[in-house]
């Protein structure tokens, strides 16, 4: 009985799913590059390679036959890839891949498509997050994650337009931006939303400051800005951006929670001393951090491990990859963490100046 | 002096100063965490099954992130219970997003930094996809379940009498506001990782399908949603087991000290 119960009340969600799944891979009439699918692979010739460092690998070679899915017609293409796949890849039946085509036979597969599985999985977190948090509390999330996005792609597309523009502000401005604009749709206008914004943008500043400090004092010792990845302009500055970035989300989460037990207690008895509000936000804050350190410690790490094993595999030793793959993760993380830090007891100070201000007028 | 070095000499000193005990702790677990990521990389690169290596170490990053983060054993080990939980979920669910999706290695983009490198070198980098998709969402799994168990444990100690129903209650206005900090948190964090990425395709004029499809950023944006699906899920069933718990009047107050 309760397992019809669940059927018949989120039976529609596996079948949602399905349904964007089936409908993405049909739709190759959007795209303006050669579509297809693969209908047949044939292993031509498979050879044991050994590179110099004694990595055993076997290269092989396929041909992919592709039904056009956006065009009439099949065409042939010759595939080699590495068993590891490190940058070539294999190709299965049932793959969709958008090709590039430069005249007579010379096809080429350009990407695996993959927009059927992003968008599955994009259907599925929405569809949970509605679930569980209504349209009040999710809509607004998705409101808010999706006007952020807007905002950062203006930025973006700013930054690549303007040819003066000095990045770090750029990126700066519109980090506060989108910290009052998260902040508006979670706590609505007020004294709470502007405290938390101002410990926000307070905390991550230091934290810069700190850190460009730091770095000129040292010179930028034993920090190798060279070393970022895709970068098409100064990858310093570059840098600063995408910390600033990184940190506000991590302080603005802390600080939301100091500022939202602070309030509580004030609703409890609005005539509270200084202190006693200064040691509930530092408590508050302990409580948190260490796990608020972590989250952007695996994300900037864990990103780094292909690189890092294919250095190692290439005989490179430890030094040499921490200095030329790791450095910048690390280096955010202990910016990062400094501000999370500093966040705690910048929180509590504007919290509690306020709210003894406020004292019992309200 | 080497520049990161001092930051994090300043980081220590910080974290003294503010949580004293807990943040001698935080560091050591930062650390501890740090030395777990050298010895997956080093047992990858053994060849090891990734799976396994990445599913025990998991566990062992997630006890770390949780155990030395808070006082309270009985929260500690609800949210320890769901975030392996949620985990193991999410592990499956990466897998079959690098099976459809062929998410693993280096692309085109990546060519000054391949410049030199042998890539033919035996081992499978469609493994090591999964790995870091799962990697990068347990401190955002670790944090949510940590949230929502200690929230509640304290909604219980204030009013040890309350009615299940409104404990259901508040779990879900708790959840709620916890789900939207969280997500932010991890939503700014990728932001800012993606942010090169994002201005070379943008600069380079990649077409709109590019977005969509393309190998790099369709990996972080799937690493995204993973994490987001996992805080989500971590706080569906954190609270459900702390209520259930509480049902079974299994919720002891003085679980303070462990």
């Amino acid at each position: 009985m309760k397992l019809w119960h669940l059927i018949k009340k989120y039976g529609w969600l596996p079948l949602l799913l399905l349904v964007t799944w089936v409908g993405l891979r049909h739709d190759a009439f959007l795209y303006q590059d050669p579509v297809g699918q693969v209908v047949r692979v044939q292993t031509l010739n498979k050879g044991a390679v050994t590179d110099e460092h004694g990595n055993q690998d076997e290269a092989v070679s396929e041909r992919l036959t592709i039904k056009l899915l956006n065009r009439s017609g099949q065409v042939q293409i010759e595939n080699g890839y590495a068993q590891s796949q490190g940058i070539t890849a294999h190709y299965r039946v049932g793959d969709q891949v958008i090709l590039s085509h430069a005249g007579g036979h010379n096809w080429q597969v350009f990407s695996l498509k993959r927009d059927a599985l992003l968008g599955t999985l994009v259907v599925l977190f929405v569809s949970l997050l509605l679930i569980y948090g209504r349209l009040r509390a999710g809509g607004f999330l998705l409101l808010s994650l999706g006007l952020n996005l807007a905002l950062f792609g203006l930025a973006l597309v700013a930054d690549i337009q303007v040819k003066s523009v000095s990045v770090v502000g750029l990126f700066a401005t519109v980090a506060v931006a989108m910290a009052a604009l998260s902040l508006f749709l979670v706590l609505g206008w007020g004294l709470q939303m502007g405290i938390t914004w101002a410990a926000t943008v307070l905390s991550t500043g230091l934290a810069l400051i700190v850190m460009v400090v730091c770095l000129s004092l040292t010179h930028n010792e034993g920090v190798h800005f060279e070393t970022m990845s895709y970068v098409t302009q100064v990858p310093k500055t570059l840098f600063y951006a995408q910390t600033i970035i990184g940190v506000l989300g991590a302080v603005m989460d802390e600080s939301s929670d100091i500022i939202a037990a602070l309030f509580g207690m004030h609703r409890e008895n609005p005539n509270r001393p200084f202190h006693d509000y200064w040691q509930a936000g530092q408590s508050v804050g302990r409580e948190i951090l260490g796990t608020l350190v972590n989250i952007l410690f695996m994300i900037f790490i864990a990103e780094t491990i292909p690189m890092v094993i294919l250095m190692l595999r290439n005989g490179n030793n430890w030094s040499y990859i921490l200095d030329q793959v790791m450095n910048l993760g690390i280096l955010q993380t202990v910016v990062s963490g400094l501000g999370i830090v500093l966040a705690v007891p910048v929180t509590a100070l504007l919290g509690a100046t306020f709210l003894v201000k406020r004292g019992d007028q309200s | 002096m080497n520049a990161i070095g001092l930051l994090s000499l300043i980081l220590f000193a910080a974290l003294m100063l503010v949580a004293g005990k807990q943040g001698l702790k935080i560091f050591l677990g930062l650390i501890i965490n740090f030395a777990v990521i050298f010895i997956l990389i080093i047992l990858l690169n053994w060849q090891f099954n990734p799976y396994v290596v990445t599913a025990i170490l998991s566990v062992t990053i997630l006890a770390v992130s949780i155990y030395l983060s808070s006082d309270n054993g009985q929260v500690m080990n609800t949210a320890f219970k769901a975030s392996l939980v949620i985990t193991a979920g999410l592990m499956l669910v990466a897998y079959l997003a690098q099976f459809s999706g062929q998410l693993q290695g280096f692309a085109t983009e990546n060519s000054d930094e391949l410049e030199g490198l042998s890539l033919a070198v035996g081992l499978n980098f469609g493994h090591l996809a999964v790995v870091v998709m799962v990697l990068s969402a347990l401190g955002a799994i670790a944090e949510a379940s940590m949230a929502i168990t200690a929230d509640l444990h304290e909604v219980i100690e204030r009013t040890p009498t309350i009615q299940v129903t409104n404990l259901e209650h508040h779990a879900r206005i708790i959840g709620r506001q916890i789900l939207g900090t969280a997500i932010n948190t991890l939503f700014f964090g990728m932001l800012g990782s993606t942010l090169p990425l994002l201005i070379w395709f943008l600069r380079l004029r990649y077409s709109l399908s590019m977005f969509f499809n393309a190998k790099l950023l369709v990996m972080e944006l799937i690493t995204m949603l993973l994490g987001m699906l996992g805080i989500l899920l971590s706080i569906w069933l954190a609270s459900h087991l702390v209520v259930n718990d509480f049902k079974k009047g299994r919720i002891d107050l003085d679980a303070g000290d462990l």
